[in-house]
């Protein structure tokens, strides 16, 4: 660390925080709004139901209880990393740690993936794509993972203006949504009755069928964990994080229940199930005409992803720019464009991954041509199970980790999530877990998949990256500073 | 006069830094505030690509410690130069960043580094410096480092 002796020279650095309550919790509102309801809400309806916002219900609650866990975490541990950084500090395992990071990066990029084929669901709605033309919609896809990829490495969006925006937007497709359930109410479209009835094939009785939603519906509500990454900017952490992340959620799941409530009235559950919430639209209950508010609907549906969409990228950049820096990925992952200062190779890498993922998707799809279109692949159901797989065990551990370090790091203002609720916690996620690999067992292949690109990257680093990183950078010090003065800075040899 | 000068961590900004040490006069600047700014919502929030890169573990991230580390760096380049130093790190979204600690000091002049050229330039919309320099409350000193510029610092 350079210090100066100089007397003119301050030796403490003025450090000025930015991010307030009220900017916290529209980022979590955003971050979670955007996720799941528009991409998943005819799948959930299909597992469940007429009930179906019982599963949101359920899904909700469970990751509510996690934002208690993350909001004690981030107020003792006010940095960037979020569970790497929880599961660290308790378990004190740097494989265990690796091995979250690890998820936590998958999550990520299975989210994107998800998000990218529900937004083309929207889009070739608007376009009129054909429901079978799977390269097409794979192809558009891919091309939306790229485009935000672009817009990530550019880096336009810092904004908290744009992000407070893209919220209200999200929240006023969803508003549309319930005032089209109130008008179907009123009208009596669908017979009330059916918010309590349960899909006939689930068989099992409400209690699994709800269980068979909730998996989905969680997808829904994840994108919460990431207001942990800004920490360090939030000015009075400990008091602004429960609020914002309880808030944050609360709103999102009243949200979530009111729609999906409203979109069982609205239509009929057949009609729904597997598709968007483009369905509620086409029922023209609203009082401007449906063929104007598809077009507006799919728009806000399409932004609302977006958002998203970027930051899900930003979070995936980022964790494989955190892990090379600490030299467990290779080096390359930390490099920053000179000008736009975005970690471009993460950026790129990430998206190379998520295109894969669409078209592995879409080569399976292909040869499955034969087979009943309920046991075709559904890529969208895929992707957000494997991320809601991912996420479920590192919500488990991280209330672990709240509990385990209780007594630790504590102050006076730390906030304490109440221990019942975390324990509930803990067996809520594990349930959730358990069942959606019992149900679908394939999604473990994908789980494999995506864990074996993280430790390939990591025996890479082993074998071909620098062995001894400290004494290389120790060699490196001095000889640097001076070293940049005679040659041109780096942003010279752009083309 | 007080004079703002900004790093984002690279080394064209400390390169910026010696340039402008070098076009300045330094008995006409009372203060001299090295800033940096962490944007919490961007991919990188900080990349410091200045002295000695520091193997952290990946849960202890600090990306506000990354920009104290290239705030000393630059700041040190000012050492026994006359003016008072003062080291500040903000958050949010640079140009704004650097506009609004130009209005809280009441600066007479930013210095900013400025990387853009060629492909980036014209592909990646504006730079940093472009958009402080649009709507800065004072003059503003947009370094790039020259042949001639880099015989004199070096």
């Amino acid at each position: 660390m350079v210090m100066s002796a100089d007397p003119h020279v301050e030796n403490k650095t003025v450090l000025k925080r930015s991010i307030t309550v009220k900017q916290l919790y529209f980022y979590v509102v955003g971050d979670v709004l955007g996720s799941g309801i528009y991409v998943l809400v005819g799948l959930v309806a299909a597992a469940v139901g007429g009930a179906f916002w019982m599963a949101f219900l359920a899904g909700v609650a469970i990751a509510t209880v996690t934002g208690l866990a993350y909001a004690e975490l981030v107020t003792k541990y006010p940095q960037a990393a979020g569970a790497s950084l929880y599961i660290n500090k308790a378990f004190r395992s740097p494989v265990l740690t690796f091995f979250i990071t690890i998820c936590m990066l998958s999550a990520n990029m299975a989210a994107v993936g998800s998000l990218s084929a529900g937004f083309v669901r929207y889009l070739g709605g608007l376009i009129g794509l054909p429901e079978d033309a799977i390269w097409g919609a794979a192809l558009l896809a891919v091309a939306f993972v790229v485009l935000i990829t672009i817009v990530n490495l550019i880096g336009i969006t810092e904004s908290v203006v744009a992000n407070v925006i893209m919220t209200f937007i999200e929240i006023s497709g969803l508003v549309i949504v319930v005032i089209i359930g109130v008008i179907a109410l009123v009208e009596g479209v669908n017979d009330p009755s059916v918010l309590l009835q349960f899909s006939p094939d689930g068989g099992g009785g409400p209690i699994l069928a709800v269980l068979a939603g909730v998996s989905l519906a969680f997808f829904a509500m994840t994108g919460f964990e990431n207001a942990a990454n800004v920490a360090e900017e939030t000015l009075d952490p400990s008091r602004a994080y429960p609020r914002a992340l309880i808030g944050g959620m609360v709103t999102a799941g009243i949200v979530y229940v009111l729609v999906s409530i409203a979109a069982a009235l609205a239509v009929p559950i057949e009609t729904l199930a597997g598709n968007t919430l483009l369905e509620v639209i086409e029922a023209d209950l609203f009082f401007i005409p449906a063929s104007i508010m598809l077009v507006v609907f799919g728009i806000i549906a399409m932004i609302a992803i977006s958002n998203t969409a970027l930051v899900t990228v930003v979070a995936q950049s980022r964790i494989l720019f955190g892990m090379a820096r600490e030299n467990v990925v290779p080096a390359v992952f930390a490099k920053v464009h000179p000008t736009r200062r975005s970690p471009y190779v993460a950026l790129l890498f990430g998206a190379a991954i998520v295109a894969a993922l669409l078209v592995i998707g879409a080569a399976i799809r292909t040869s499955q041509a034969g087979i009943p279109v309920d046991e075709q692949l559904d890529i969208v159901d895929r992707l957000a199970t494997i991320t809601v797989v991912f996420l479920l065990f590192i919500y488990a551990l991280v209330i672990v980790a709240c509990l385990k370090l209780r007594g630790k790091d504590e102050t006076a203002d730390t906030y304490r999530a109440n221990t019942v609720l975390l324990i509930l916690g803990i067996i809520g996620n594990l349930a959730v877990l358990v069942y959606t690999l019992i149900d679908d067992p394939d999604a473990l292949f994908w789980v494999a998949g995506l864990l074996a690109v993280g430790v390939v990257l990591y025996l890479f680093q082993n074998f071909f990256g620098k062995k001894k990183p400290d004494l290389a950078a120790a060699a490196r010090v001095s000889g640097d500073v001076e070293r940049s003065a005679t040659e041109p800075p780096p942003a010279d040899k752009e083309p | 006069m007080h004079v703002i000068v900004a790093t984002d961590g690279s080394r064209a900004s400390l390169v910026g830094a010696r340039q402008f040490k070098w076009i300045a006069d330094s008995r006409e600047i009372t203060d001299v505030t090295v800033l940096a700014v962490v944007s919490p919502y961007a991919a990188a929030p900080f990349a410091n690509e200045l002295g000695e890169q520091s193997v952290k573990p990946f849960s202890e991230l600090s990306f506000s410690d990354d920009a104290k580390a290239a705030v000393d760096i630059v700041a040190a380049e000012f050492d026994g130069w006359g003016p008072t130093i003062h080291k500040e790190v903000r958050s949010g979204s640079p140009a704004q960043e650097i506009i609004r600690a130009a209005e809280d000091l009441d600066a007479d002049l930013i210095s900013m580094a400025s990387g853009s050229r060629g492909l980036s330039r014209t592909i990646l919309l504006g730079s940093t410096a472009s958009r402080v320099q649009h709507s800065a409350p004072c003059p503003v000193l947009v370094c790039r480092p020259t042949t001639h510029s880099e015989r004199a610092t070096s």
